[in-house]
């Protein structure tokens, strides 16, 4: 099992906001932080690396990471990835409706007029051309943007 | 025939707007007599503290509150009395001469 | 130097966010450069009524820790060019901001702004009282109903030890209809009662619900009567003597039966 220590995901929830996890070295990348749990309004995961959600991040909820981001289901709150300036992060879901996305300092938001229901399928926000992108994730594509982190 | 028709139109006999408002009152009276519950408190330990001089009480037991009837407002002191003490202290020297 | 007013009630749900939201929008309409502050820190709400809540970056706590500057975390309405939204915090609690922070917060935009409305939390604690804090003027809104009038006249009785302007009640979500039954307070047992002045009387309006879902406040609608009164209450802020819609005064029917003697 790949998760990250239950005393601090616990811990987190009380205080609204998980600290930056003990576990990772500072400055050694690709380490990797799995959340298995709702994100809810007002809870915010922030992790110096990639940050894999198994669950929904509801609307009000928050998750930071430095490197990817990816939910095993439905995003319907704020992501920001590659929060330390990396803006070959991407962020990936099996349904990404996101009330607001970052990507190192780029900012996309959900349209205005409500049509925020995508493909259906899972997709995937990255930054080309100095906007964030998103597109339908295609698998196998991964190894072009995901080698570094 | 007849109730069915003030029913109809509109006129039930003890309306729940009164009933509101009367409710209201009362217990507005009782919210504006504005003691804090950190007054009532601080008049507890005074109260021991005096109390004490002349007997022994329960301070665990005791208990203050403020009651209403018909619009007055009473101060009801619950006090168990352990036992009655037999000397009371001599009231102070005053702390200057005039 | 503009006006900052605190738009609270002391229990929750009687509609200070709608209030607050649509009086912003219908002082920004008559041309005033409105801001608005959700205080309500770790249950913001005010963004979503705006339809704002996609925009937000940095929020009250930002600013009052200096993460950013002031300017940075205000949101601009998507409809009105004068109208500003000053984001609460999600993920903390109301003891994140004291009340000098907020007395600094407020005395900087009413430099900048005419009328700063706070939107205030529900209850009587730590966020009520930081809301108020650089406030000198509020609204109290209230509902016809006995746990709502009560709570109102408990925050009247804080309001005035806090030596504010007397405040002014907001009757929200009257039913005129139950009111000509005799099954609601009116308006004169609520003023009796509470002994304030009254700036407005908002009636019950399912295009309330229907203006929230859309993140669009209900005022814009020129079909909405709850709409109307607030246009109404926006003006009046401004000064202006209008008339009290008498939204008690009943149908056809009811004076029909007021003439048959039976009403």
């Amino acid at each position: 099992m790949l998760s990250s220590n239950e005393g601090e995901t616990s811990a987190g929830i009380s205080q609204g906001a998980i600290p930056f996890g003990t576990r990772a070295q500072p400055g050694k990348d690709n380490q990797t932080f799995l959340v298995c749990r709702t994100v809810r309004s007002g809870q915010v995961i922030k992790y110096p690396g990639n940050v894999v959600v198994m669950g929904d991040v509801h609307p009000g909820g928050e998750v930071v990471a430095t490197g990817h981001v990816i939910i095993m289901g439905t995003l319907k709150g704020v992501v920001h990835a590659g929060a330390e300036g990396n803006e070959k992060a991407v962020v990936l879901a099996f349904h990404l409706q996101p009330t607001q996305l970052r990507i190192a300092s780029y900012i996309g938001r959900a349209p205005d007029d409500g049509d925020n229901t995508g493909t259906g399928g899972p997709e995937m926000a990255r930054v080309q051309d100095d906007t964030v992108v998103i597109e339908k994730y295609q698998p196998g594509n991964e190894k072009r943007w995901l080698t570094q982190s | 025939m007849l109730e069915f028709l003030l029913r109809f139109f509109g006129r039930d006999t003890a309306s729940s707007k009164k009933v509101a408002k009367e409710r209201l009152r009362l217990v507005l009276v009782h919210d504006r007599a504005g003691v804090s519950p950190h007054l009532l408190e601080s008049l507890k330990n005074d109260l021991i503290k005096v109390i004490s001089e002349y007997l022994d009480i329960d301070t665990d037991g005791l208990e203050v509150s403020l009651t209403h009837e018909n619009d007055a407002v009473a101060l009801v002191a619950n006090i168990p009395v352990l036992r009655v003490k037999r000397t009371f202290k001599s009231i102070q020297e005053p702390a200057f001469k005039v | 130097m503009g006006e900052v007013i605190v738009i609270t009630s002391g229990k929750g749900g009687v509609g200070k966010t709608t209030t607050t939201a649509n009086l912003g929008t219908g002082l920004a309409s008559l041309g005033k450069k409105v801001v608005l502050v959700d205080t309500d820190i770790g249950l913001r709400n005010l963004d979503v009524v705006m339809g704002l809540e996609n925009r937000i970056v940095y929020d009250l706590i930002d600013v009052v820790e200096g993460r950013c500057r002031l300017k940075q975390a205000l949101i601009k309405d998507k409809r009105l060019e004068n109208l500003y939204l000053l984001p609460a915090n999600q993920t903390r609690d109301k003891t994140a901001v004291s009340r000098q922070q907020m007395i600094d917060l407020t005395s900087q935009l009413r430099e900048e702004f005419e009328f700063v409305l706070i939107d205030c939390p529900a209850g009587i604690e730590m966020g009520f009282k930081n809301a108020i804090a650089g406030a000198e003027k509020a609204l109290v809104v209230t509902t016809p109903e006995v746990a709502a009038v009560r709570d109102a006249d408990r925050i009247i009785g804080l309001l005035e030890a806090a030596e504010m302007e007397p405040p002014r009640l907001i009757i929200n979500r009257l039913r005129p209809e139950m009111v000509r039954k005799g099954d609601m307070m009116d308006i004169e047992d609520m003023l009796e009662i509470l002994a304030i002045d009254l700036i407005g009387v908002v009636p019950e309006d399912q295009y309330i619900v229907i203006s929230t879902n859309r993140g669009e406040p209900a005022i814009l609608d020129k079909h909405s009567r709850a709409g109307q009164a607030y246009r109404n209450i926006s003006r009046r802020l401004l000064g202006e003597e209008i008339p009290f819609i008498n939204w008690e005064a009943g149908s056809f029917m009811s004076r029909i039966k007021k003439l048959m003697g039976l009403g």
